[in-house]
């Protein structure tokens, strides 16, 4: 279900439906990708394998949710991955080096991301700042932040922040618990984008911010809402990649911001905003996770995976671009 | 008509386009359609918006194939494939919107693509004086030099003429070329295509301005729906006639008829001002009463619209609603109050043009359709079907998006807005701007019964006959200030224009 598109108590058969969703790209790019390493490489299609593509995506997963409703409002989030890290290094420390309780650590970390958020969000609305610049700026800050902080990894800590990244078993895939919790962040988010009004005010603002404000939304506590709702995402982003590898890095997220912004331009949300899908961004993530991961078996070099990347992104923008000029 | 051996209606033929049909995905947009041009004749080519007079046009500049139907020029086939072929044949096509470059002079401009040579470098002397005589041709003073840019849409519109002339224009298509002049521009303009009507130049007039018609036009064609409906000569008909043929129906009953009983004063606004564009400004506005603000483009009633509905803020003034103290700090702080506006620039202002019509339908009165936070689906799409039903509004599904109706339908979207919230003071500014004869009418008829149910309603208009065939009063603003009150019997299209105006201008 991509935003708000299905809502017709008519039900045409599953094929239409699907045919006329705009997540039939973003689904068919993912089937298209898997098929072709399931081919190129026999460790693919195997249980341990779906459950590592699983632990890859759902730190990008979650980072990706905040961008894709900050894109929808046609805003852009760059400092999610510097947030992410400076957020995560603070959890990590608090508990492991501070002594402090692990809850209330894991509580000043996304705090601290919310905070964030909150600052790009008044810059955006108060000042009427471009959001690139703005999150350029706080991207940098948060990155000197993050190294005054702390420039080595921190190590040796407590088992509450190891707990998301733990597995259990689910027909002899092991599942991590992080990715359990990412499913029902993806679960919350398209239900209040579908079902509330809040969910309805974002697709609003994303279409045109003057005409939402005139048709009775208060515009700009929707923007501040969505990036601080974004700031959370991050906050618990940052907890997971504590969990899913067992430090705090102040080297994570280096390029997290790009890896979110391709997982929502690949699920099929437009960067002039107002039309996009949360769906289709869980999409866009399994299919970042599946070219990474399936390059790797391939063997192909990080730095060509990266390469990839690129083109992938630019390729499903231009997609977008030409399917929808008018 | 003039001194000519022949009239107008008898002149030699020059095109025919004979059983026109053209298909898009989806849509017939042309079908059976007929449209003969003679020498020297001004054709009028009428119809409502979508009754495919564009696409009739497009076909003979060559911007469209045509699919079905023959064309003949000067009695020979011609086979219109591209622009390029129309303008081999001497067909111009003065669009809406103008095809000059402002950063090239008007000679420039003139001679676009076609400049002359002279020893392989461009003959600047030559086309200077061409430009000139043309320009001379069609009494315009202007420097050959000046950038076409800086100029007023009316002199665009006279470059736009001089270049079709400088191509041996036979058959010269005007597009609406009135809808963007004001009054004495369109005289001019008149007076011109006169002038290449005596010279022997075939022109296809499009307008919505039945009255232009009368005064210039020898034959008009009438389509409707994409098909032809018939031709007559202007001389033999009526302008209830031609409406008929229009859209199907009388003249009269374009303007409901109203029992126009006021009742208790609902909104009081005293010595308003917004900046300078709106200075002390007061009226008084009572249940069941649709008051029309007259008035130019810029004279202060847009800002007056805004401040009530809380879109911008007063800087000076009182406002009571029902008696009480009403200064709404928002948008939404009016619609609580009950008070709507439907903008005059309803694709910027009005609509979410990317979203769907239920959305658009719903997405002021949300808490209403919502339980613990949740959006009753069913429910939302109960009340958007019975809106779509109510005000028919013409669109294949709730969940189509706005931006692919047309503009009648898109302003009934906006008005089911409102609608379903049960509003009291309803403002209005230039409800029918785009929309076609046949809309208009039905959106006065959903204003004539909203006053009927008692909602107050301020129209502001830049139609006159709109105006004075809707209101109860008629207040003129100009350059900020409330200058007069009218009632109805006083209104006159004079009346109003003589205040909108000032008496000077009047008076000259």
């Amino acid at each position: 279900m991509s935003s708000v598109q299905s809502l017709a108590p008519v039900r045409p058969n599953f094929l239409k439906l699907l045919l006329g969703s705009p997540i039939i790209g973003p689904v068919a790019a993912l089937l298209i990708a898997s098929i072709f390493f399931a081919v190129m490489s026999p460790r693919f299609l195997s249980g341990p394998n779906f459950s590592l593509i699983l632990q890859q995506v759902m730190v990008v997963g979650v980072l990706a949710i905040g961008q894709t409703l900050i894109i929808i409002t046609t805003g852009i989030d760059l400092s999610n991955g510097m947030v992410m890290a400076l957020s995560g290094v603070l959890i990590a420390s608090f508990a492991a080096q501070k002594g402090l309780n692990p809850f209330l650590a894991i509580l000043i970390g996304l705090l601290v991301a919310m905070a964030f958020g909150l600052l790009n969000g008044g810059l955006v609305t108060g000042i009427g700042l471009p959001a690139f610049i703005v999150t350029l700026g706080t991207m940098n800050i948060a990155y000197a932040l993050t190294r005054i902080y702390t420039t080595s990894t921190i190590t040796n800590l407590p088992k509450e922040l190891t707990f998301l990244g733990d597995t259990f078993n689910l027909g002899g895939t092991a599942i991590a618990n992080g990715t359990i919790l990412m499913l029902f962040l993806y679960a919350i988010t398209w239900f209040v984008m579908k079902y509330t009004p809040a969910g309805r005010s974002v697709y609003a603002v994303g279409d045109n911010v003057e005409a939402a404000r005139l048709a009775g939304i208060n515009t700009k506590r929707v923007l501040l809402g969505v990036y601080t709702f974004a700031g959370l995402a991050y906050g618990i982003a940052a907890l997971l990649q504590v969990a899913r590898t067992g430090v705090g890095d102040p080297q994570a997220g280096q390029t997290s911001n790009l890896d979110s912004i391709t997982a929502v331009v690949l699920g099929g949300t437009s960067l002039f905003g107002g039309r996009g899908s949360i769906v289709g961004t869980l999409i866009g993530a399994l299919i970042v996770g599946v070219f990474r991961n399936g390059l790797q078996l391939l063997g192909v070099e990080s730095t060509y995976q990266v390469l990839i990347t690129g083109i992938l992104v630019i390729a499903a923008v231009s997609v977008d671009q030409l399917t929808h000029r008018k | 008509m003039g001194g000519a051996m022949t009239t107008p209606n008898q002149g030699r033929v020059l095109l025919e386009m004979k059983g026109i049909g053209k298909t898009f995905p989806g849509v017939k947009a042309l079908e059976g359609v007929n449209l003969t041009v003679r020498e020297g004749q001004v054709h009028a080519l009428l119809g409502e918006n979508g009754a495919g007079k564009s696409t009739l046009i497009k076909i003979l500049s060559g911007a469209y194939t045509r699919d079905e139907g023959e064309i003949l020029f000067d009695g020979k086939p011609a086979d219109i494939k591209a622009p390029a072929d129309a303008e081999e044949l001497g067909i111009s096509t003065i669009y809406q919107e103008f095809n000059l470059t402002p950063n090239m002079t008007i000679a420039e401009n003139i001679f676009l693509g076609h400049l002359p040579t002279k020893a392989g470098r461009v003959d600047w002397a030559k086309v200077k004086q061409r430009s000139r005589e043309l320009l001379d041709s069609l009494d315009v003073s202007l420097s050959v030099d000046t950038l076409t840019g800086s100029l007023s849409v009316a002199k665009q519109q006279m470059v736009e003429i001089a270049k079709a002339l400088n191509r041996n224009t036979r058959i010269l298509v005007m597009d609406e070329p009135s809808a963007v002049l004001g009054e004495r521009d369109i005289e001019n303009l008149f007076s011109v295509v006169r002038r290449l009507q005596a010279s022997g130049i075939g022109i296809v007039y499009i307008s919505h301005r039945l009255k232009e018609i009368f005064e210039l036009a020898d034959e008009v064609t009438v389509l409707k729906d994409g098909r032809y409906v018939d031709t007559k000569p202007v001389a033999g008909v009526t302008m209830d006639e031609l409406v008929k043929l229009m859209i199907g129906r009388d003249l009269e009953d374009v303007y409901p008829k109203r029992r126009g009983e006021a009742g208790e004063v609902v909104l009081e606004v005293s010595h308003l001002a917004q900046t300078h564009l709106a200075r002390d400004v007061s009226f008084q506005l009572r249940a069941g009463e649709i008051i029309g603000f007259a008035g130019i483009t810029g004279s202060g009633r847009t800002e007056v619209a805004r401040v009530i509905f809380g879109a911008d803020r007063a800087t000076a003034g009182e406002m009571t609603l029902h008696g009480l103290p009403y200064r709404p700090r928002s948008p939404r702080d009016a619609i609580n109050h009950g008070v709507a506006l439907v903008s005059e620039d309803r694709k910027r202002e009005g609509l979410l043009l990317k979203l769907q019509v239920y959305f658009n339908t719903t997405v002021s009165g949300l808490d209403r359709l919502t339980s613990f936070g949740v959006i009753r689906l069913k429910d939302e799409m109960t009340l958007v079907r019975k809106w779509i039903k109510a005000l028919r509004i013409k669109t294949p599904s709730p969940e189509f998006m706005v931006v692919n109706m047309s503009g009648g339908n898109q302003q009934k979207v906006v008005l089911a807005r409102w609608l379903s919230l049960g509003i009291k003071v309803f403002i209005l500014d230039e409800p029918t701007r785009g929309i076609d004869v046949g809309s208009k009418s039905e959106i006065y008829q959903i204003m004539a019964d909203l006053a009927e149910q008692g909602v107050a309603i301020i129209m502001i208009s830049s139609e006159l006959p709109e105006v004075l065939g809707m209101s109860d009063r008629v207040m003129v603003m100009r350059e900020g200030k409330m200058v007069k009150e009218l009632s109805r019997a006083e209104a006159s299209e004079e009346a109003v224009m003589l205040y909108a105006v000032g008496h000077e201008e009047a008076v000259s």
